[in-house]
């Protein structure tokens, strides 16, 4: 396997805190690939970095063989890197399944063209009912509960049909049952051929989904492997234990 | 088009068209051409300021360029039949969305109260020009246009149709906005712009654009405004005050609304004229309009036309809930009440 993306040495400094040192890391074509470490270790900063929403201040970020380094995240976006958000962000004041059309990423020549055609509706109705959302399309955005909303914005990155999701948090604040459906999820997305980079706080979340897991600690990558191994590293007991 | 709306749209346009057979007394239409100059405007600025969340102050400044660049373009000249300026409209829009491009590209990279500030001060720097460009403004003595050659006893009436005829233009633009996904590009921009890039939506040319075609209908209209007064002077044709009656206007009737400017023109400007001539023209009717706006933002913060619709939606759902023998309709019935068996309901937060 390839990889489908790699970060090379990536630094960003926020006034005297080094939010990311130096880091490098890969992501495998076809991998669920995690992103492990303590709160304040970098690894939203990372991911900012990876979807364009922040300049790195030093260091290198490939995507599909290409510099993408300081890339704006629509156009990242439009070449098949996604994103999810540690908050659900979607557009309250849209509804459901306009919130799926307007992630289909489209041009300039679709601008003028109707706010929800027959083809948009098509695909959105079809991940809607996937999701079990279908019933709520209708709904504007901002009525959904927050576990709605996490669907939902899962769902509308895969409206652009990417390479690479990245998740951040997926399962933050959302119970046991719906936990198991976005891991379903993410499997059978998986195995459609999309690879995930995932940051995550639950581990037994990461240990049944992720391999491989890569953990950071203080801006910069301190292993990575398979995730029985990870679980008895000293070095990573030690980020988040302590010595 | 739904029936509804064409219904909506063919009813207006035909009570727009029969208003001047009436017989409506001089002053009537007087005030009738300035209602259709703000819902003109108030539409223009809903664009930008409505649909895409961006409070501009500036459009004043495009308003006064409007009505200069008519008044250049016929300086020391007689009309022949009196309808030559707004054959020219068309030039003064494009002038207008010209000079805004860039100004677009420049504001827009600020937001919210920034933009705010940085369109209000590219409204002063137009009016501060007007007043000391005498060559082309004639400062602060004002400058001429052409007398309309128009007989007094319907001299009104030319300036009402070119007025409606701007407002049913506009009005369709912001329809067809709508409609497209341009208009769900520019709400998603209002909702979270930096979201929006991240899905791949133009933000920058979606805004840019809005924002030229704003500019560009608030020209036209400065233009019509300049001809129907033949005379025009920086503070007037340049005034913060036109700016604040289009942000008033949209805010009351409701933003992001096809109707809600309109409305919103039709109350205020009615009411300004009407107070105007009770009470003489000593700008009391400001107090009035600092009243409103209080009003607005306790009682009707997302404008008249959202709430009435909200309202109107939820009894709808309550109805539809009680038919259902639901106990309680806050949960709205066709969007799936929650249940043990559906995991997509069943977590915290709840519905906001």
């Amino acid at each position: 396997m390839s990889d489908l993306l790699s970060v090379h040495d990536v630094t960003k400094v926020f006034g005297g805190v080094r939010a990311v040192d130096g880091a490098s890391l890969s992501v495998k074509e076809g991998t669920i690939t995690a992103l492990i470490g303590p709160n304040g270790s970098g690894k939203t900063t990372l991911f900012n970095i990876i979807t364009g929403y922040l300049k790195a201040d030093a260091g290198r970020v490939e995507f599909a063989g290409r510099d993408v380094t300081g890339s704006d995240p629509g156009r990242l976006y439009r070449q098949g890197l996604s994103r999810t958000f540690q908050q659900a962000r979607i557009f309250p004041q849209l509804t459901v399944q306009e919130n799926l059309v307007v992630a289909g990423g489209y041009g300039w020549r679709k601008l003028f063209t109707s706010r929800v055609g027959r083809e948009d509706r098509r695909r959105a109705d079809s991940l809607l009912e996937e999701f079990r959302l279908d019933r709520v399309s209708d709904l504007f955005a901002s009525e959904l509960s927050y576990g709605q909303r996490k669907l939902l914005e899962f769902a509308a990155v895969l409206m652009s049909s990417p390479r690479l999701v990245l998740l951040d948090e997926p399962t933050a604040g959302v119970n046991p049952v719906l936990i198991e459906t976005m891991e379903r999820h993410v499997r059978e997305r998986n195995a459609a051929g999309i690879t995930f980079l995932i940051v995550e706080h639950d581990m037994t979340f990461v240990m049944r989904l992720c391999d491989p897991v890569i953990v950071l600690d203080a801006g910069k990558p301190i292993f990575a492997g398979a995730p029985s191994v990870v679980q008895n590293n000293a070095l990573v007991l030690d980020a988040y234990l302590g010595s | 088009m739904s029936v509804p709306s064409a219904l909506r749209g063919g009813i207006f346009v035909a009570l727009l068209v029969t208003l001047p057979m009436l017989g409506l007394q001089h002053w009537f239409l007087n005030l009738l051409v300035f209602v259709l100059m703000y819902a003109t405007m108030s539409s223009a600025w809903n664009l930008v300021g409505g649909f895409a969340g961006y409070p501009s102050l500036g459009h004043a400044g495009f308003f006064g360029i409007g009505a200069y660049t008519l008044a250049l373009i016929f300086k020391d000249q007689v009309l022949a039949t009196g309808y030559e300026p707004f054959l020219l409209l068309p030039v003064v829009g494009l002038v207008g969305a010209l000079i805004g491009w860039p100004i677009a590209v420049i504001s827009m990279r600020t937001r919210a109260d920034v933009f705010a500030i940085v369109t209000i001060t590219f409204l002063f720097v137009i009016q501060t020009l007007a007043f000391n460009l005498h060559d082309f403004t004639g400062g602060s003595q004002g400058t001429a246009l052409p007398i309309p050659p128009f007989a007094a006893a319907h001299f009104e009436v030319p300036f009402y149709y070119v007025m409606a005829a701007l407002l049913v233009f506009t009005m369709g633009l912001t329809f067809a906005t709508m409609r497209s996904k341009l208009g769900l590009s520019l709400v998603s921009i209002r909702a979270d712009e930096d979201k929006a890039r991240g899905v791949g939506v133009r933000v920058i040319g979606v805004k840019v654009l809005a924002f030229s075609v704003s500019v560009g209908i608030t020209s036209m209209v400065g233009a019509v405004w300049a001809y129907y007064e033949s005379f025009i002077y920086p503070q007037f044709a340049v005034d913060p005050l036109i700016t604040i009656a289009m942000v008033l206007m949209t805010f009351l009737g409701g933003r992001g609304t096809l109707w809600g400017p309109v409305l919103g023109a039709v109350i205020l400007e009615s009411g300004q004229q009407l107070l105007t001539y009770q009470l003489g023209a000593v700008q009391l009717y400001l107090i009035v309009y600092a009243l409103i706006f209080l009003v607005i933002i306790l009682l009707l913060p997302r404008g008249i036309l959202p709430t009435i619709q909200d309202r109107l939606r939820l009894r709808k759902r309550r109805r539809r809930a009680d038919a259902e023998g639901a106990a309680t309709a806050v949960w709205p019935k066709d969007a799936a009440i929650p249940s043990e068996a559906d995991p997509a309901n069943m977590l915290g937060g709840g519905a906001t």
